[in-house]
């Protein structure tokens, strides 16, 4: 009972927050400078083509009329057509004036469908790099504080939050892929190719992640309950399993819901390295090209997942730590 | 006692620190706890009372360190044993301190922790089993409902709730013996005479000897077979307790005894009855206060909690009046609403005659240059990084003064006044004592010269000796300025001392209101009774605690019963408590009581 309440007040508000970003993300698209028709029929294409193509897209009309007819169409499930992607592959537009009408342009839902997956698999391997080294670096830091294992979670951690992503990615590639052949570096032909980008990310995950880990832990075991359970005949390692880890675990999990939406963002950079195609790389044509309905449909997904992210850790640590209101 | 003895202390030295720098904490303690006995230590705080409670249980960790002596149990020295060994000797030597609320993970079900500990010490004992014994002990130290009890969670327990399943923790193991630090120093008095008659009836149960550490003579008396009195960590007396408080023979055990506060005898200083004056200075009439509570596990449903009930009281120009409660009662929603924290749902504050809610700008800042608060904790209530003087500035400058130099003529003025040095201008509040601290929220308060000082709970973490310094200081300002105090407090034997009028509440009703004699000689209200039958005292009380105090806590002020809101704890209760609640009802010279007998006894006298 209590989680279904949970659940139907955080997925409320949480449309609601989507529906602000969205029409937030619309307006500002059209407010700022620079002809999307433009770019689409290419330069040399006379003026009154142009106004008859914006006219025919609807281009011209107020602002809320646009957008509401966009919010009725992203509710049916239909995020519209990107004005530049072909639905064959390639992006069209620039200097050259096709003649491409809009019903061979690709779906705006089919192009995140097949990029979101990709970016998702290196987010979660990424994830799955950075909490296994963070909790081995991290624990012992947490359980001696002042001590060598802290001090070596201290320097771990500062030099990975000053190593740049992308220098990092370039450097792992020529090692690991170039020099030693041990992973593939460019482009996508399988998982293994995952994994290189992944722990890059992960390494700029770590650092946070090691710290929070550590300063959670070395106060829980400062709490009274810790030491009280060893007068009351628990032994060592259930203390710390059972319940140091449980009460650090919290902070945590809230960091991780920052972290894992921060990481949506940080894949732009790795993904364009890597030349790896997944929502990052989606992201930055759509920019480069102003592909409205691309850009809008890509920030309503990331900002719906972020909230879906946001409801499951607030719902896990309320699990946990039943104390907790949300 | 002639049977071997549980526990064999020889010698026992503990220190802190190390090489030169070392400081012993405890020195040269021997004593034996014979099996069933209770032993009670005594010492005020910083005698090492803590230090040697854990000591007996093989608990002390750096800086702490153990210099000298042995703690026998079963023949071998504990405090020798490497951790493995001496984890499964836990089953056999319990300890239960003094802060319930935190000796539990917060994260985990209470009833399931329990199971932990057990089967941690007796390995392999059945999960349905420890279940089961658990759940039965929870009913023996009478929480309602265990079973359901036991899925709840720490923040789910009361203190009073917690406990007595630490003591269940403590117990569930059939340990030989139990050392229970200072166990009933967070409870409200009703509550911790509860749990004080309920340990004894336990280890007499379980055959469990017991050493008793409190701060407090009043309780160790009500427990322990023998004392030990610790003065500097060195045991000075010993003796049974009887004989102990008849004649005393070390100065530091005179001087434990001449510290407990006196209530009925004749030793306790009268307290003036007020004059009635024409006008009130604070009149609050018929307020309530209720909060809302989002329920956990619904759409939108809120619960009330009903934090004041319709309170009606005149404070008097001059006088001092308390009102004493247990936690939990409304006692500080009260003073919230006294100092316009907060306004009432219903009903009104009238101060000098102007209701608080329709203050605006100048006459509102009037009102706060009159109406001044004293806080309960003198840690969190002044900044840490301002330096005193500037602390004492501040609400000069709020209330308009601009002039440098008459500020702090005033400040240095107020300083003198509240006995506070005046080297201390510049310094940080970092170093000061608990009573520094609250002498400088006194100041803080008295710089703008106010009529009314409402003090919430402002002695209570203050030690005796401290307690009665500020009290002369109160005193003293109350003669020099004329002064109005409301003294907000849980402290029956400080309210006696001081307040010429009292007003007892419970559950967010006043039920008692009465001049200071009357409320501690001839009380009205039930409820007041079993408040006076838990006062720690050494007097013979004139309430006896088996007649007054009833088992149980008051019910959660978010679901009240219909009728008298005591009526489930009343000895007296009968069936009209349960369907109708009671007001206030005249009894004589403007003393109110809310309940049923005195109407009865007033019609009777009627007839």
């Amino acid at each position: 009972m209590f989680i279904i309440s949970f659940l139907v007040r955080r997925l409320a508000q949480g449309a609601l927050i989507i529906f602000l970003v969205t029409l937030l993300i619309f307006t500002l698209l059209r407010v700022v400078p620079g002809d999307p028709v433009r770019l689409m029929a290419g330069g040399m294409a006379p003026e009154a083509l142009i106004e008859q193509i914006a006219k025919e897209m609807g281009l011209r009309d107020p602002v809320l009329v646009q957008f509401g007819r966009y919010m009725s169409g992203v509710v049916r499930g239909d995020l519209g057509q990107s004005f530049v992607r072909p639905a064959s592959g390639a992006s069209t537009g620039g200097s050259s004036f096709g003649d491409a009408t809009r019903g061979e342009r690709a779906d705006v839902l089919t192009l995140i469908g097949e990029t979101l997956p990709m970016t998702l698999q290196l987010a979660f391997l990424a994830i799955v790099f950075a909490m296994l080294f963070s909790f081995l670096v991290g624990i012992p830091a947490g359980l001696s504080p002042g001590r060598w294992p802290d001090r070596v979670a201290f320097y771990v951690s500062s030099i990975f939050i000053s190593l740049p992503g992308f220098w990092l990615g370039i450097v792992l590639a020529l090692i690991l892929s170039v020099k030693l052949g041990w992973l593939p570096a460019i482009g996508y032909k399988g998982f293994a190719y995952t994994i290189l980008p992944a722990i890059v990310l992960a390494v700029e995950l770590s650092p946070v992640l090691i710290r929070t880990l550590t300063g959670s832990i070395s106060s829980a075991m400062t709490m009274p309950f810790i030491a009280v359970g060893r007068v009351r005949g628990l032994s060592q390692r259930r203390i710390i399993f059972a319940h140091a880890l449980r009460n650090a675990s919290v902070p945590l999990l809230n960091l991780l819901g920052i972290q894992i939406s921060g990481l949506l963002g940080g894949v732009l950079v790795i993904e364009f390295i890597f030349d790896y195609p997944g929502l990052g790389l989606l992201t930055i044509n759509a920019v480069l090209q102003r592909d409205f309905p691309l850009i809008q449909g890509i920030a309503i997904v990331t900002s719906a997942i972020f909230v879906l992210i946001n409801i499951a850790v607030d719902l896990v640590a309320t699990l946990i730590d039943p104390r907790l209101e949300y | 006692m002639n049977s071997s003895p549980v526990l064999s202390v020889k010698n026992l030295g503990v220190e802190v620190g190390t090489g030169a720098g070392a400081r012993p904490v405890v020195s040269d303690v021997s004593f034996d706890l014979a099996p069933r006995e209770i032993v009670g230590i005594i010492g005020a705080s910083g005698s090492g009372k803590t230090v040697l409670a854990r000591a007996l249980v093989n608990w002390i960790d750096p800086p702490l360190r153990i210099s000298s002596g042995s703690v026998e149990y079963k023949s071998q020295n504990i405090l020798d044993l490497a951790g493995g060994r001496m984890r499964l000797l836990r089953r056999e030597i319990a300890y239960v301190g003094a802060n319930p609320m935190g000796a539990l993970d917060p994260t985990l079900p209470v009833g399931r922790q329990i199971v932990e500990k057990l089967s941690a010490v007796v390995p392999g004992i059945d999960p349905s089993e420890a279940r089961k014994r658990v759940i039965d002990l929870l009913g023996a130290v009478r929480i309602p409902s265990p079973r359901l009890r036991f899925d709840e969670y720490p923040s789910q327990f009361s203190g009073g709730m917690m406990q007595r399943a630490l003591i269940v923790d403590a117990l569930i193991s059939n340990p030989a013996f139990l050392v229970a630090d200072n166990v009933t120093q967070p409870l409200d008095v009703t509550v911790a005479a509860q749990v004080l008659r309920l340990m004894r009836e336990l280890t007499e149960r379980f055959d469990t000897a017991v050493v008793f550490v409190s701060s407090s003579l009043p309780t160790v008396k009500e427990a322990a077979d023998q004392v030990l009195v610790l003065s500097e960590g060195r045991i000075v007396e010993r003796n049974t307790p009887q004989r102990l408080i008849d004649a005393p023979q070390h100065p530091y055990t005179l001087q434990l005894i001449s510290q407990i506060p006196k209530i009925w005898t004749s030793e306790a200083v009268a307290v003036p009855r007020t004059t009635s004056a024409a006008m009130p200075t604070i009149s609050i009439r018929d307020a309530t206060r209720t909060y809302r509570v989002r329920k956990r596990g619904t759409f939108a449903a809120h619960s009330e909690v009903r934090a004041v009930r319709n309170v009606t009281f005149d404070v008097m120009p001059g006088e001092n009046f308390g009102v004493v409660g247990e936690s939990g009662c409304g006692k500080s929603t009260l003073m919230r609403l006294l100092s316009r924290l907060e306004f009432p749902d219903s009903g009104s504050v009238i101060c000098d005659g102007e209701d608080l809610s329709k203050l605006r700008g100048k006459t509102l800042l009037k009102f706060r240059r009159d109406f001044q608060l004293v806080l309960q904790d003198p840690f969190n209530s002044l900044p840490p990084r301002t330096s005193i003087g500037a602390i004492l500035e501040d609400p000069l400058r709020v209330h308009g003064m601009r002039n440098a130099k008459e500020i702090r003529e005033r400040v240095l003025a107020v300083m003198a006044e509240v006995e506070l040095p005046a080297n201390l201008y510049d310094e940080l509040p970092l170093g000061l004592s608990a009573g520094q601290r609250q002498r400088v929220n006194v100041a803080r308060a008295m710089v703008l010269e106010p009529k009314v000082l409402i003090m919430d709970e402002t002695l209570s973490s203050l030690d005796q000796t401290e307690q009665f310094r500020l009290l002369a200081l109160f005193e003293k300002l109350q003669a020099q300025h004329g002064l109005t105090y409301v003294f907000i407090s849980h402290d029956l034997a400080m309210v006696r001392r001081v307040c010429n009028r009292v007003a007892v509440m419970y559950l967010g009703e006043v039920v008692e209101i009465a001049h200071n004699e009357r409320l501690f000689f001839d009380p009205g209200h039930p409820y007041t009774k079993a408040l006076l039958s838990a006062v720690p005292t050494l007097e013979e009380r004139r309430y006896k605690p088996e007649e007054c105090l009833l088992e149980g806590e008051p019910p959660s002020p978010i679901d009240l019963p219909p009728g008298c809101s005591f009526a489930s704890r009343c000895p007296h209760a009968f069936d009209r408590c349960r369907a109708e609640s009671p007001t206030l009802t005249a009894r004589n010279h403007g003393e109110l009581a809310a309940c049923f007998l005195v109407e009865t006894t007033g019609t009777r006298a009627a007839a």
